[in-house]
């Protein structure tokens, strides 16, 4: 049962995990040379970790645990660079996003690990078509019982951060009208959805024990939820965003998580509710259609109102938290955005209607990502 | 009763006739060695050429086969063309130590062949140009192998950058040596220094100007697939035309509008290429007709020095890359993969040697009789070497099948 003990963890400590997407420059299709970039990658000495995921067009970044946005920010710069670097000498270009905009999933191979290959025997198409990139944010729980607790108390925010990082509107060369694209992909999976209504880290195990009795799952990575307790890190999980097109809006939605864990948890200031299950599908998909111009229900309130104002409230609302945790410019960054009304699925869309090509709109983006100047006029 | 609305025998069988049936007898061919041997289907598409040609059934006489140079040029070009639109040179300039590695493997077997040949007591300018016309990897063989196996990867990539930077690399060396030989025969230097100048410069303006041509269309017609599918293969084949009315080397003038296309497309109007399906078309015919024009005879008589020019040619390209791969990032297996890609000759090397005997009768039948032996010899285990070299790679798509 070790592995199920939930490790305290001091403050509310920080870390991102970033699946990227490695394309060729020739036809700006996705790639197959994760190992060979991953080999080049560890003969670097840079702080985190760079793995392989589950296909071999893809790579996962793992920052260390920061106490603060700065830092982790000034992390996730210095593994950019690196994976930009490496990537380079061996003509490949690497790319945020949530999707890849045309892709074709049956040409996707799988990354050989004994996970990976069972996943796809369990899973068939499903692992395939699974060729998706989010970013996934841990948070830092002092122990189970508040780790339960704040799963339920930031379902409620889950829109916020499908809307924030809002980057696949594109899936198999077709604008899907989704801002989030890549949320769909996640919820065929059975054991996708979110944590039950349990009370407390001693019910939780209960329930955990009960689903291994049946053989339902091995260990914690086989629930795909939205938000996840990860007892041996310390952490909850969240696990809905997109990978966004810059490192930069990685480390602000990681800051935004920070300072809301932070409010949550210092102040209680609602109790865990069972209604938060009954308008989560709802919300979620509104967030993922829709994007910042969706709907919200607020089951505390019990009203339905703007998504964007809910999320400018509640970053008006976390301020103080943010700035004790020298994260304030981040979540200022992120209500400028959203009071213009931007997300990267918008900065996609716009690319594609001046260049006209999914292809060509991949190659922007991966030049945003690596940061390099936008040509003029290009 | 008039009958004249029949066709008179013995029937006029045209240039389309000629084209289908080698089209269908090479698919046929291709399908069969892939079945029954296990065998790549390139290697069947050069035996159906070898059976009909002059060396077989003589049903492509020496005659037919001139008439369809053009058609060779045809996929030739369009071959090279495709090679060189995936060439970035920004790869070059993130991976400075790719291109001295290419260059290294060009200059390498080079002088590994050039030394074999006068071991075998060829003359020394002689022997230097077969050496240069030994140093290309077959372009369509690698372009054609790596495409049935739906090969991706870092030796795939390798393959075909080397293999553009060896094919021009002995074209140059080549037309380069063109004045020694021109001046042995007829001792008129004037001709001899303004013909390789006319050739190379004259290759590299016609595929600029066509490149410009390209681009601007491309601009003007916009970001249609569709459209600009066709308007690349009418700039490709109206170039291919020109390059081989004006005697220039269709080879150098479709590598260089490929590489320029890539990467003077600044603003960005080219979307990706691919030739797909119908690519294969010039495929089989390009190889069924290099099969006919294949020469087995002298392999009894020179095999030792065929069997020296293969194996130095192979240990050049090695030595050059097990030496210089590791900084470019090739992986310790991955380079000797990738020497074993690199093995297949080809047509262009039969069209290389005619045309330099055509010109400089100098350049002796015993020196062609070698290379034509060794391109025979790999045309038909070269696609096998560049096949296990990517399967071996783990580069193949695993539901790909054989090439």
């Amino acid at each position: 049962m070790d592995e199920m003990r939930f490790v305290p963890s001091s403050g509310v400590s920080l870390g991102v995990e970033l699946e990227l997407q490695l394309v060729r420059p020739h036809d700006l299709d996705l790639s197959r040379d994760a190992a060979a970039l991953i080999a080049r990658l560890e003969e670097r000495k840079i702080t985190g970790a760079v793995k392989p995921e589950i296909t071999e067009s893809m790579i996962e970044l793992n920052s260390s645990v920061h106490p603060h946005h700065d830092a982790l920010r000034a992390e996730l710069e210095v593994m950019r660079e690196a994976v930009v670097k490496e990537a380079g000498v061996l003509n490949l270009r690497v790319c945020g996003g949530g999707s890849h905009p045309f892709h074709d999933w049956t040409d996707r191979r799988i990354f050989p690990t004994e996970r990976f290959k069972h996943i796809v025997e369990r899973y068939g198409y499903l692992a395939k078509q699974f060729t998706v990139f989010g970013q996934h944010i841990h948070v830092g729980c002092p122990g189970g019982d508040e780790a339960v607790y704040l799963v339920h108390a930031m379902t409620r925010y889950v829109p916020h951060f499908i809307a924030l990082s809002a980057a696949s509107p594109y899936y198999q060369g077709e604008d899907t009208a989704f801002q989030s694209s890549r949320l769909t992909a996640v919820n065929a999976f059975p054991l996708a959805g979110h944590m039950p209504f349990v009370k407390d880290w001693a019910e939780f195990l209960e329930y955990f024990d009960k689903m291994r009795g049946f053989g339902v799952v091995e260990s914690m990575k086989d629930f795909y939820w939205d938000i996840r307790p990860k007892p041996e890190f310390g952490t909850i999980e969240i696990r809905v965003c997109d990978t966004p097109l810059t490192v930069e809006r990685a480390a602000q939605l990681a800051a935004y998580a920070q300072a809301l864990a932070r409010w949550l948890l210092d102040e209680r200031p609602r109790p865990a509710k069972r209604a938060v299950y009954l308008v989560n599908a709802f919300n979620r998909f509104e967030a993922a259609r829709f994007g910042l111009r969706g709907q919200l229900i607020d089951p505390y309130e019990e009203r339905k109102k703007p998504l964007a104002d809910d999320i400018l409230e509640a970053l008006a609302g976390v301020m103080p938290q943010a700035s004790a945790l020298e994260g304030a410019q981040a979540l200022a960054a992120l209500a400028a955005d959203v009071r213009r009304g931007y997300s990267d699925a918008d900065w996609l869309r716009e690319r594609f209607a001046a260049n006209k090509s999914l292809a060509h709109t991949v190659r922007e983006s991966a030049a945003r990502w690596a940061g390099d100047k936008p040509r003029a006029g290009g | 009763m008039d009958l004249s609305f029949l066709p008179k025998l013995p029937l006029e069988l045209s240039q389309p006739v000629l084209f289908g049936a080698l089209l269908v007898l090479g698919l046929v061919c291709g399908e069969a060695i892939r079945r029954y041997a296990a065998l790549p289907r390139i290697t069947g598409y050069v035996l159906a050429g070898v059976a009909l040609g002059p060396q077989g059934s003589g049903l492509l006489g020496a005659d037919v086969l001139g008439a369809t140079r053009l058609l060779v040029d045809l996929s030739i070009g369009l071959i090279v063309f495709e090679l060189g639109f995936r060439l970035d040179f920004e790869w070059l300039q993130r991976n400075k130590w790719l291109f001295v590695t290419a260059i290294a493997e060009s200059v390498f077997s080079f002088w590994a062949i050039f030394a074999a040949l006068t071991y075998f007591e060829f003359r020394p300018l002689l022997a230097a140009a077969a050496a240069a016309i030994g140093t290309a990897t077959s372009p369509p063989v690698v372009m054609l192998v790596a495409h049935e196996l739906r090969a991706e990867g870092q030796v795939t990539e390798r393959m075909l950058l080397f293999t553009a930077v060896n094919s021009v690399f002995a074209y140059v060396v080549l037309t380069l040596l063109l004045p020694f030989l021109y001046l042995e025969s007829s001792g008129d230097w004037q001709a001899a220094i303004l013909h390789p100048i006319y050739v190379l410069a004259g290759s590299g303006l016609a595929g600029f100007v066509a490149c410009i041509a390209m681009l601007g269309l491309a601009g003007w017609i916009g970001k249609r697939e569709d459209r600009q599918f066709v308007l690349l293969v009418a700039v490709v084949v109206l170039t291919v035309g020109v390059a081989h009315a004006m005697n220039l080397s269709v080879m150098v003038t479709l590598v260089v509008l490929g590489m320029l296309a890539r990467n003077l497309d600044w603003n960005h109007v080219l979307l990706p290429l691919r030739f797909g399906h119908g690519g294969q078309l010039f495929f089989v015919i390009l190889f069924v007709l290099t099969g006919a024009s294949l020469e087995f005879d002298a392999l009894g008589t020179v095999a030792a020095a065929v069997a020296a020019f293969i194996v130095v040619r192979f240990l050049g390209k090695a030595a050059a890359i097990l030496l210089l791969g590791y900084p470019s990032g090739v992986r310790a297996g991955g380079a000797g993969l990738l020497a074993i890609a690199l093995l297949p000759m080809s047509g262009l090397a039969v069209v290389m040697v005619r045309d330099t005997a055509t010109l400089y009768p100098g350049f002796g039948k015993e020196l062609a009789a070698v290379v034509l032996s060794a391109v025979a010899v790999l045309e038909l285990f070269g696609p096998l070497a560049t096949q296990f070299a990517l399967k071996r790679a783990g580069e193949a798509h695993p539901e790909a099948g054989g090439a």
